[in-house]
């Protein structure tokens, strides 16, 4: 089954390439120690995008060992976002965003209703029980948006050439400043972006529990 | 006086130097305890800062207050800041937007919108809360900045929580130094004011009034009439703050209090020492100096020869034995100017008293009357001798040997060594009588020899005797007239002799005479009186005696004898022999032409026949006056005749030649030499009185008398017996031939118009009338 599916991907690759579509390649680092930052979501918008149709989601936002699991998601307009309490205690999950704001407090093993969230920016989360847990959703209109992993780069495949705008937005970006951004340019080649990203610390490891730890 | 004063002077240093000291000691301890203590403060301050912040913080995680920012609910915002700033103790609460700009501030709308004045703490807060000490509107405040959470930071709220009075009156009563703690800002005129003060004293101006920096190190600072220790320590403020310290200081006058104490206690001690080291400055003086100075004025006492001051016997065992020595030495002195004394009084070789002290005893008391009483100078006329043959250490024997026969023979009179040959012995309120048997005693005592081993020695004494009051008060004058009187006594018979003033040759007044002398010689005081000599043959006044008399203006009348021996001992004589030579060879001329030819005779003394001018003088005074040279007659005494040099003798002989002629005066008294006499050219030889005077009735002396008239005739001599003063001698005298004679039965010296009267000259000149002259 397997081989199947990587001679079709072979081809279709090949076939992409027939298609006259590059790539871009985003690698997003921290700025002073060049360390690649996860969880950073690269919106890129180009002229000719239209405005594609998207499939309404839910995605489930767990809550495990008092973290929100996962940290960062993206979401399209019109996707559903629903709380999920895995934990043994209750959570008292809030969020007074302008995109939405919401408050549930949910047993454990609960769900928490899902939320449409139908409007494009930004939702921070937070439990009001355990002051470490924070989630930040981000509900975005761009035709290509992608959450960078573990090695802090993102390859957007099949852009057609012309130019595109790219925005770069982290959880720990300093507030108050705006989002850092970069045009440019994809042809034939392709094109490789870098952002490097002034950072504040990351506020559930500032704000872990001492108990949770071990004293 | 000066140990007090180095005992003043020595504490007073001492006292400054400890108080110097002590302040500096003090001061550097403190300056030590007010950096502690600052930084105590400073500590303190920071520890409240930290736990307002983490009360703040938990402020900020309130989940209703969150949803309110979050929502923007600005009237719940406002309210719960408020609300939760009382909680916290804070005066002012600020909800501050990400971007720094106020967007709720509990102190009014006002700010609203305005950026937040202290940025740096918002860009700080969202590491830690932010913490700054700030000045705002003349007050300090803490000012805490803390982000807000929901969950992401959304907004920051600042806490102005007031630094007063109050807390920093807490935080001084929890230290122990500062007087003084204050909050001090800087404004921006450049001066630093205080905005908070724990009490009500502060010392903000006076530190900050002349210096611009802050005082970082403890300086000193003088507010007022006090004096305090400050330092600043600038806390941690905002940057767009106004620089804000606190300012701490201790009163040095506190805390030199203790030492002030001891510094009044010392003052009081050095009085109180003062006062006794005085006392006993003043106890020791009087102990030590006031024997001193009687010791002192003991020894001006001997100074001025009181022996008899005692010197103090009180005052130490030094000032005892400085005494001690002082009494023996006065002592000592004393002696010795009691020994001196009596050697200055007292003849060594007889022990007895001297001229002076006889004088003294004669003079009695200092002011009482002197005494009467008779002095009786007794001479050992041969000692001279003596001396010469034996010599000096054998006289000084016989005088002492004298000198104690005369105190046993004195009794009670008084008996002094008066010259080397003399002694006086006084007997105080004797009579003539008593002296006489005094005397007769003394040369009783003194007759016979002294004998020494082998030697036998007559002093042959004499004694002359002087009485107070008659002939003189004075004892020096009573002594040289008694000594007068012994050397009348010498060559005479008798032994003892009385004072006669008439015989005293040595009378003062005559010593002014011979200045008085040539005076009377030009002021013709003196006169011519003269004698006439009878012939007795032709029994007429043939001839005078020119006899010289001074008119003195003061002593009146003298006589010859009181002038004449005075005039010859001082060469006066010369003077007076010229005058007399030039006025009777005057008066014969005169006589002459009144046709008086009488024969002048002149005395000269045997001074005048040492001048080998003398004749030539007379030969002039003869020519100018054109008179024959044998009416004059030179008379000259036996004794001034006789014996005289060759020289003499030629003179004699030119008067002679010249046809002067010499008579030779008191005949038969003196030392007549006949071998002498027959070389001198001698014409006429004058009786002396002594022997006419009894001739009336007289055997011997006519017998004398008689005899001399032969023997004068013989040797072909006029004779001339003077002092014929009655009838029958006259008459005795013309029967045995005498020439001529002289005296009262004839006439005394009267002047020249008596003279002429007796001649009968007045009665014409050349008649022969029937005068006596012929």
């Amino acid at each position: 089954m397997r081989r199947w599916f990587l001679i079709v991907l072979c081809a279709g690759t090949w076939v992409a390439t027939f298609a006259r579509a590059s790539d871009l390649s985003v690698l997003v680092s921290e700025r002073t120690s060049s360390v690649p930052v996860a969880d950073a979501v690269i919106e890129v918008r180009g002229a000719a995008d239209a405005a594609l149709p998207f499939t309404p989601v839910t995605r489930r936002i767990d809550q495990r060992s008092e973290t929100f699991i996962p940290y960062v998601e993206i979401f399209r307009p019109g996707d559903r976002v629903e709380f999920h309490n895995s934990d043994k205690t209750r959570h008292h999950v809030y969020s007074f965003a302008d995109a939405k704001s919401f408050e549930f407090v949910i047993a454990p093993g609960d769900s928490a209703p899902a939320v449409a969230l139908d409007r494009p920016g930004q939702i921070d989360v937070g439990c009001n029980i355990h002051d470490h847990m924070i989630a930040h959703l981000l509900i975005s209109d761009a035709a290509h948006v992608a959450k960078t992993g573990q090695g802090g780069q993102v390859v957007f495949t099949g852009l057609p050439d012309g130019r595109y705008s790219v925005h770069v937005w982290h959880p720990q970006l300093r507030p108050g400043k705006a989002a850092p951004e970069q045009n440019v340019l994809i042809d034939a080649r392709g094109a490789s972006l870098e952002f490097p990203l002034s950072l504040l610390p990351d506020p559930r490891a500032g704000r872990s529990d001492p108990e949770r730890n071990g004293y | 006086m000066l140990f007090v004063i180095t005992l003043i002077v020595v504490q007073v240093v001492t006292a400054v130097l400890v108080y110097a000291v002590a302040r500096r000691g003090v001061i550097a301890e403190g300056e030590r305890e007010l950096a502690a203590e600052a930084d105590a403060v400073v500590r303190q301050l920071d520890d409240i800062s930290s736990r307002v912040a983490d009360n703040v913080h938990l402020l900020s995680l309130d989940y209703a207050l969150r949803a309110a920012i979050a929502q923007r609910d600005e009237g719940t915002v406002q309210s719960a800041l408020r609300n939760h700033g009382r909680r916290i103790g804070a005066e002012r609460m600020l909800l501050v937007d990400l971007d720094g700009q106020i967007r709720s501030d509990t102190a009014g709308t006002r700010s609203a919108g305005q950026p937040f004045p202290f940025p740096d703490l918002v860009d700080t807060a969202f590491a830690h809360p932010a913490s700054a000490v700030v000045a705002l509107g003349g007050k300090a405040y803490w000012m805490i900045v803390v982000p807000i959470y929901a969950p992401a930071p959304i907004a920051l709220i600042a806490a102005g929580i007031p630094i007063d009075d109050a807390l920093l009156q807490r935080l001084q009563q929890v230290s122990a130094l500062p007087n003084m703690l204050e909050l001090i800002v800087h404004s921006d005129d450049g001066r630093w004011s205080d905005i908070a003060r724990a009490g009500d004293a502060t010392i903000a101006a006076a530190t900050m009034a002349d210096r611009r920096e802050l005082p970082l190190q403890p300086t000193l600072v003088r507010a007022g009439a006090s004096e305090f220790v400050a330092l600043a320590k600038r806390i941690k403020e905002a940057e767009r703050s106004a620089p804000v310290a606190v300012l701490l200081a201790f009163s040095l006058d506190d805390a030199l209090l203790p030492y002030r104490k001891v510094v009044y206690a010392w003052t009081a001690l050095l009085l109180l020492s003062l006062i006794v080291g005085l006392g006993a400055a003043m106890a020791i003086a009087r102990s030590m100096a006031r024997p001193i100075e009687a010791l002192a004025e003991t020894a001006r006492g001997v100074a001025s020869g009181n022996y008899t001051a005692r010197p103090p016997s009180d005052g130490g065992r030094e000032i005892g034995e400085l005494a001690g020595a002082f009494a023996s030495m006065t002592q000592a002195i004393s002696e010795r100017e009691a020994h001196i004394h009596y050697q200055a009084t007292h003849d060594a070789v007889t022990a007895l008293p001297n001229r002076q002290a006889a004088e003294l005893l004669m003079r009695g008391t200092a002011d009482g009357p002197p005494t009467d009483g008779a002095l009786l100078m007794v001479g050992l006329t041969r000692l001279p001798e003596i001396i010469q043959t034996v010599g000096h250490a054998i006289g000084d024997r016989v005088m002492r040997d004298a000198g104690e026969r005369l105190r046993d023979a004195a009794g009670s009179a008084h008996v002094a060594r008066v010259t080397d040959t003399q002694f006086s012995v006084w007997l105080a309120d004797a009579t003539m009588s008593q002296a006489m048997s005094a005397a007769t005693r003394v040369l009783e005592a003194l007759s016979n020899a002294y004998r020494e081993s082998d030697l036998c020695l007559d002093t042959v004494p004499a004694v002359g005797i002087a009485m107070a009051p008659e002939h003189g008060q004075e004892p020096d004058l009573l002594l040289r007239r008694a000594e007068v009187a012994l050397m009348a006594c010498v060559g005479q018979e008798h032994a003892v002799t009385l004072y006669d003033p008439a015989t005293d040759p040595h009378r003062p007044e005559r010593l002014g005479l011979m200045s008085d002398l040539r005076t009377a010689l030009e002021r013709d005081e003196l006169h011519l009186l003269y004698q006439p000599k009878l012939a007795l043959a032709k029994n007429a006044i043939d001839g005078a005696e020119a006899l010289v008399r001074w008119y003195h203006p003061v002593r009146g009348l003298l006589y010859p004898d009181a002038f004449i021996e005075l005039a010859e001992r001082t060469g006066n004589i010369r003077a007076l022999s010229r005058w007399v030579i030039e006025h009777s060879v005057a008066q014969v001329a005169r006589w002459a032409r009144k046709g008086c030819a009488l024969r002048v005779s002149i005395n000269l003394s045997a001074h005048d026949f040492e001048d080998p001018t003398l004749p030539d003088l007379i030969i002039d005074a003869l020519s100018a006056h054109d008179v024959a040279p044998h009416h004059l007659v030179v008379e000259l005494t036996e004794s001034a005749v006789m014996g005289k040099p060759e020289a003499a003798l030629r003179v004699f002989r030119r008067l002679a030649d010249i046809g002067v002629e010499l008579a030779v005066d008191d005949f038969g008294i003196g030392q007549s030499s006949f071998a002498y006499l027959r070389h001198l050219p001698v014409r006429e030889i004058k009786i002396d009185r002594l022997f006419t005077r009894e001739l009336a009735f007289n055997i011997k002396d006519q017998l004398l008398v008689q005899s001399i008239v032969e023997f004068g005739h013989r040797l072909s001599y006029r004779v001339t017996a003077e002092g014929v003063e009655d009838a029958r001698s006259l008459d005795f005298l013309r029967r045995i031939g005498c020439d001529h004679v002289q005296g009262f039965h004839i006439a005394k010296a009267i002047d020249t118009a008596a003279i002429e009267r007796m001649c009968g000259v007045e009665n014409g000149f050349g008649r022969r009338t029937r005068g006596r002259c012929s």
